[in-house]
């Protein structure tokens, strides 16, 4: 059964050692609890097959207890060895068993620490051996629902990590001890249920914040936000002797540094420590037996480590870009192209200086460029300069294809002004055309235009009128030299028909055959066409 | 006894040049199905262009087992006492770990040393030219490493594709996975970086694109050597290489073929760039 939750495990310790944020920043929670189920599995198999729950769960204590790495393996022998001690002497159990044992689990892994944390695989496994109980109190004794209600129960624990724990909202992450905690109870229930398939073919849901995500990414944790000090050494180690107390030199150490964890018993003792002076420790401990499997890390290392792990894993977003758009199609072709934010609006729609505030505090980055992509928004877009503490930066695209040009203009690796200035500059390198229909006569621009007529703009003059759009689009186009142009993009708006927008497009192919033509639906309201011409 | 310079076939270089400097190149494998051919051996770069695009299913590639670079280390080991191996971006596959499982099955005693490249294509193939050229002038077995050591800094490449179609089938998108859902048609021009593909820019236009890199190229001082490579589309490779021989009448200008392993994985119409000198 435990196999089976270690295999499940297994699948997702990746996940979970990216979901990995403080307390602790060892950055690698999933490995160490797959590396403590491994050794905890390897004690357990030399039990023979007439051995009973009692001595396989002592086994598992043993093996987790020599092998545990990190903060988190160090917890889960711990509750390996409160159930252990929760069902001694059982050779089959039961549900209520299950629950003493759960509960004993609980209580033995929080003794453990000098200083428990609420929002932990702390919390999970307490929460999950308390709704254990409450269950087989009421319901009965079957095993397999005692454990149900424990998966449930410990996933419900889970999501809820973040709004214990300070740290994890502010990653937007849940506790990856907890999850680890989870998965191995859940693989243990799949197993029970029979459910071999899904162990085989499967991998593990990971369970998210049921808080909504801060808007920050990861690597903006920031050192003020960590509730111990974040360097030193982390130093782990086993003694060996006769007669030692766990409970008197867990209070010893606990003056010594942070986040203290030992367990063990009267031959050996397990001991993980966050302190600025591993000297001073290890000349402590060793009057008190032998020590073994030494293992002391710069924690700075670790930290530089996780946060660049973490940095990997995201998207690059130094500098974040939040554009103005309308029409499903247009914001599919900002997003694909790395838009962090989109802003819905546009012509006849256009959004409050608050509601780019909005976007540009949410976005995780504290430069923020703004692409308007409309003559009626780039004002307010100027506003929001002034209202945030971020550095903000309009790019003046006055039209959809110059909020594209600027956008593929972006380049990842350059700084801020680059980017203004090669978005500028790439502004002005496209032609923008516009169809749409008028809404009233009018005489503009020496045209006499009838309502409903189709009119063309060229980057924002009138200079076409035409019944139908198409017609409009084909004056406009010819009065542009081509010969110098590449490509040209037509976006059709949510009133366009495919059929027109196909005919349209098979039109201009033929009539410039040089250049390269391409037709998307860009679901955009109040323009039949939006064309641009590079 | 000179240094004998050793590389694999990812690095493209032109075969003319391996013969006059003395460089030997481990072919890898392209697969065809159940079809193999040695790189630039069985198969070569135009031969492979009209596979890939005749055939139905998409080839893939493979280091060759560790005998084969055992083979060519025993065989060199005849003629010198010192042997540099410099291989492909051990991030992009097995050969670095390939050569090194070599160097322990050699059955003649000789110094050698395998170096990573950490790149591929002709940025690869610049810092093996360079090896070989130091080799020749009687360079020994750590001058030659020491050298290659300070020219992957220096190495660098741009590449202009028009689908990434190739390189996502074929896993080695690395961070370019980014570039992977435009809905417009772009042409993303993608590098390497710290051994793996990486996404550089997104141009509209294939000519702003190989306008990227012209200036990516004119970035650089001090420049040892310079290649242009095209996959299928030859006269746009003379064109930018003549354009860059104006700019850097003192350079050699290597123009080459993207070879048929990188080709599997970044398909037809590649046209790449690379440089050894100094960024400015």
């Amino acid at each position: 059964m435990f196999a089976a939750a270690t295999g499940w495990l297994e699948k997702c310790a990746a996940d979970i050692d990216a979901l990995n944020v403080f307390p602790v920043p060892d950055g690698d929670t999933g490995t160490n609890m797959l590396l403590t189920m491994r050794s905890s599995l390897e004690e357990a198999s030399r039990t023979t097959d007439s051995s009973g729950a009692s001595e396989v769960a002592q086994a598992m204590a043993r093996g987790a207890l020599i092998g545990a790495r990190g903060n988190s393996g160090v917890i889960l022998s711990q509750i390996w060895n409160g159930l252990a001690q929760g069902i001694e002497g059982k050779k089959t159990i039961t549900g209520s068993d299950l629950v003493n044992g759960l509960l004993q689990a609980s209580k033995v892994a929080y003794k453990g620490l000098s200083n428990p944390v609420e929002g932990t695989i702390l919390t999970v496994m307490r929460e999950a051996a308390e709704a254990a109980k409450a269950h087989a109190d009421s319901s009965g004794d079957d095993v397999v629902s005692v454990l149900e209600v424990t998966v449930n129960a410990a996933k419900e624990s889970v999501a809820n990590t973040p709004s214990l724990l300070p740290v994890l909202m502010e990653a937007g992450v849940v506790d990856a001890g907890g999850e680890g905690l989870y998965i191995i109870f859940e693989g243990a229930l799949h197993y029970l249920k029979g459910e071999v398939e899904q162990l085989k073919l499967r991998k593990p849901w990971l369970v998210a914040s049921s808080v909504p995500l801060a808007a920050k990414a990861p690597q903006m944790v920031g050192v003020a936000a960590m509730p111990e000090v974040p360097y030193g050494y982390c130093t782990n180690f086993v003694i060996k002797g006769q007669g030692l107390d766990p409970d008197k030199l867990r209070e010893k150490l606990a003056k010594r540094g942070q986040s203290v964890i030992v367990i063990g018993n009267d031959s050996a003792v397990r001991v993980h420590i966050h302190t600025l002076d591993p000297g001073e420790i290890m000349h402590y401990v060793v009057s008190q037996g032998t020590l073994h499997e030494i293992n002391i890390r710069n924690m700075d290392e670790q930290y530089r480590d996780f946060l660049r792990m973490q940095k990997e894993r995201m998207p690059e977003v130094d500098i974040a870009i939040v554009a103005v758009v309308v029409g499903e199609g247009l914001s599919g072709v900002f997003t694909s192209l790395g838009t962090t934010a989109i802003v819905p609006g546009g012509q006849t729609m256009n959004p409050s200086t608050k509601d780019l505030l909005q976007a540009v505090e949410a976005v995780p980055s504290e430069k923020v460029v703004i692409l308007p992509n409309n003559k009626n928004i780039v004002l307010t877009a100027g506003q929001v300069q002034s209202l945030t503490k971020k550095t903000v930066k309009v790019v003046p695209a006055k039209t959809i294809p110059q909020g594209v040009a600027a956008l593929l203009a972006f380049d990842y690796e350059a700084d801020l002004e680059t980017n203004v200035q090669n978005m500028e500059a790439a502004i002005s390198a496209v032609k923008s055309i516009e169809v749409t229909r008028a809404i009233r006569s009018t005489r503009l621009g020496g045209f006499d235009i009838k309502k409903k007529q189709a009119i063309g703009f060229l980057d924002g003059d009138l200079v076409a009128v035409s019944d139908k759009p198409e017609d409009a689009l084909s004056e406009v186009l010819a009065r542009l030299n081509l010969d110098e142009a590449e490509v040209i993009t037509i976006y059709s708006g949510a009133d366009t028909t495919p059929a027109d927008t196909e005919q349209l497009g098979a039109l201009v192919r033929e009539k410039y055959p040089k250049l390269q033509v391409e037709v998307i639906q860009g679901g955009q309201s109040h323009y039949n066409y939006i064309v641009s011409v590079e | 006894m000179a240094v004998k310079i050793v590389t694999d076939s990812l690095g493209d270089l032109p075969s003319g040049v391996a013969k006059e400097l003395g460089i030997t190149v481990v072919p890898l494998n392209v697969h065809f199905g159940t079809q193999t051919f040695r790189d630039g051996i069985d198969l070569t770069a135009e031969r492979f262009y009209e596979k890939l695009a005749s055939s139905k299913i998409l080839p893939t590639t493979t280091v060759p087992p560790s005998s084969v670079f055992v083979g060519t280390y025993d065989k060199l080991a005849e003629e010198t006492d010192e042997i540099v191996v410099i291989t492909f971006s051990h991030k992009l596959g097995a050969s670095y770990a390939t050569a090194v499982e070599a160097k322990g099955l050699m059955k003649r005693k000789c110094r050698l040393e395998v170096v990573d490249s950490r790149w591929a294509a002709m940025a690869q193939g610049l810092i093996v030219i360079a090896a070989a050229k130091a080799a020749q002038g009687g360079a020994k077995l750590d001058e030659v490493v020491g050298l290659t050591r300070r020219n992957i800094p220096r190495a660098d490449v741009r590449m202009v594709f028009d689908t990434l179609e190739y390189l996502s089938r074929g896993g080695r998108i690395g961070k370019a996975h980014t570039f992977l859902s435009s809905v417009l048609r772009v042409n993303p021009v993608l590098g390497i970086r710290d051994g793996e593909v990486y996404p550089f820019a997104r141009e509209h236009s294939r000519t702003k694109a190989i306008d990227y890199l012209y200036h990516f190229a004119t970035g650089f001082s001090r420049i040892e050597g310079m290649a242009v490579e095209d996959a299928t589309t030859p006269d746009e490779a003379d064109a930018l290489a003549k354009r860059l021989g104006s700019k850097f009448p003192e350079v050699t200008i290597y123009r080459t073929k993207v070879g048929p392993v990188v080709g599997a994985h970044v398909g037809p119409h590649v046209l790449a760039v690379s440089v050894l000198g100094d960024k400015r």
